[in-house]
């Protein structure tokens, strides 16, 4: 049943994928406008703001993906889903590899 | 003061410098189909002089944004597998968790001979194929405008083989900040019986969250400079876009030729750089 396709999903998880990218994308270009224009603590901070937009944009994703699933009461699949947020947050949240 | 000044003129170039590597590894990356990541990871560590372990961090933040703009339009189009792309997602971020912990133990002379030896691996592998790039498998991909295209009947198989591929896909993008795409693509559509262009858009799709389960990683150790990956992801970004809009009008021989000069230069200067540290 792999090759399912529901556009609706596929649209709203484009969405997400779309926003963050252009969210991200907007603010790291300001942070770097900034830096090469001004001095001081401020564009460093936007900059890291935009990196962390990027960053959170994929975990944004598989919690869209997550919830859709659930919803649609495909529960294998939102299990699974549920899986890859788990590992990503295992990264996130304990910072593995800290030392 | 003066040197103040002068300190910022250098932060001010260096910006500028890593918009234009962004926007020529990001348009080559779209042009070629294999992402930025292997051009990235080794400039900044030969040319903007960042230890192997953050080149590698902040290729991952590119890797990141090519994926969000890549995956975005191939969902318009529902090419993308969501379903296989979330199942195989479980090995590849595993792997690439797995591997962005090892990374923080491993000698950076290693990484660095890792990294060179699979460059000149990836050269000699486009070589073989005549010159044929993964976007290549594109080809029969309808243009932005179109928002779906007919896929052929098809049920994934050979989920353990798909698991296993995406697990060492998964390790290899959190070991050398690139996306894995070389690995994913054939083993979907080889070996999973999965459309061509399917395979790409799906592997598109994860590429993002595999990047990001090791980015965390290098992120909270600080091998991620947000200075560094700042000015790299907007140029990334817009050379993402160019590159996906002047793919249909440039030849993808030239394209790979040069892909493949630039991997084995890079590749040399590597082995010279690492030779270097031991005479």
């Amino acid at each position: 049943m792999s090759e399912k396709r529901e556009p609706r999903f596929d649209h709203r998880v484009a969405l997400v994928l779309r926003f963050g990218a252009f969210a991200a994308f907007f603010v790291m270009l300001t942070g770097v406008a900034a830096r090469v224009l001004f001095d001081g603590a401020l564009p460093p901070r936007i900059e890291l703001v935009g990196v962390l937009i990027m960053l959170i944009t994929p975990v944004v994703r598989v919690f869209v993906v997550m919830t859709l699933f659930f919803r649609g009461k495909d529960w294998r699949y939102g299990w699974i889903s549920t899986g890859v947020l788990l590992i990503l947050l295992l990264g996130s949240i304990y910072g593995i590899g800290e030392h | 003061m003066l040197r103040r000044w002068r300190l910022c003129r250098e932060c001010r170039v260096t910006s500028i410098l890593l918009i234009v590597l962004g926007l020529f590894a990001g348009l080559i990356g779209a042009l070629s189909g294999t992402g930025g990541g292997i051009i990235i990871t080794p400039m900044l560590a030969l040319y903007f002089g960042l230890p192997i372990s953050q080149a590698i961090g902040t290729s991952l933040v590119a890797v990141i944004t090519t994926s969000a703009a890549s995956s975005s339009v191939n969902l318009q189009r529902h090419t993308t597998d969501i379903r296989l792309g979330m199942t195989l997602e479980l090995a590849t971020a595993l792997g690439a968790l797995a591997t962005a912990y090892l990374v923080g133990y491993l000698n950076r002379t290693a990484l660095e001979v890792l990294f060179a030896t699979f460059l000149l691996y990836g050269a000699i592998t486009i070589l073989r194929k005549g010159g044929k790039t993964e976007d290549e498998l594109d080809e029969i991909v309808p243009g932005p405008s179109s928002e779906s295209v007919t896929l052929p009947q098809y049920a994934p198989k050979r989920y353990p083989l798909g698991m296993g591929a995406s697990l060492v896909a998964g390790g290899l993008s959190g070991l050398l900040g690139i996306g894995g795409g070389p690995i994913k693509v054939p083993v979907m559509y080889l070996f999973m019986g999965v459309p061509l262009m399917v395979a790409t858009a799906t592997s598109n799709f994860m590429m993002g969250t595999t990047a990001a389960a090791s980015a965390f990683v290098y992120f909270r150790r600080g091998d991620i400079l947000p200075a560094t990956a700042a000015p790299l992801a907007v140029g990334v970004f817009v050379g993402s876009l160019m590159g996906a809009r002047l793919s249909p009008r440039v030849p993808h021989k030239w394209v790979a030729f040069l892909l493949v000069t630039l991997m084995l230069y890079l590749s040399a200067h590597m082995f010279v750089h690492i030779i270097g540290k031991f005479l």
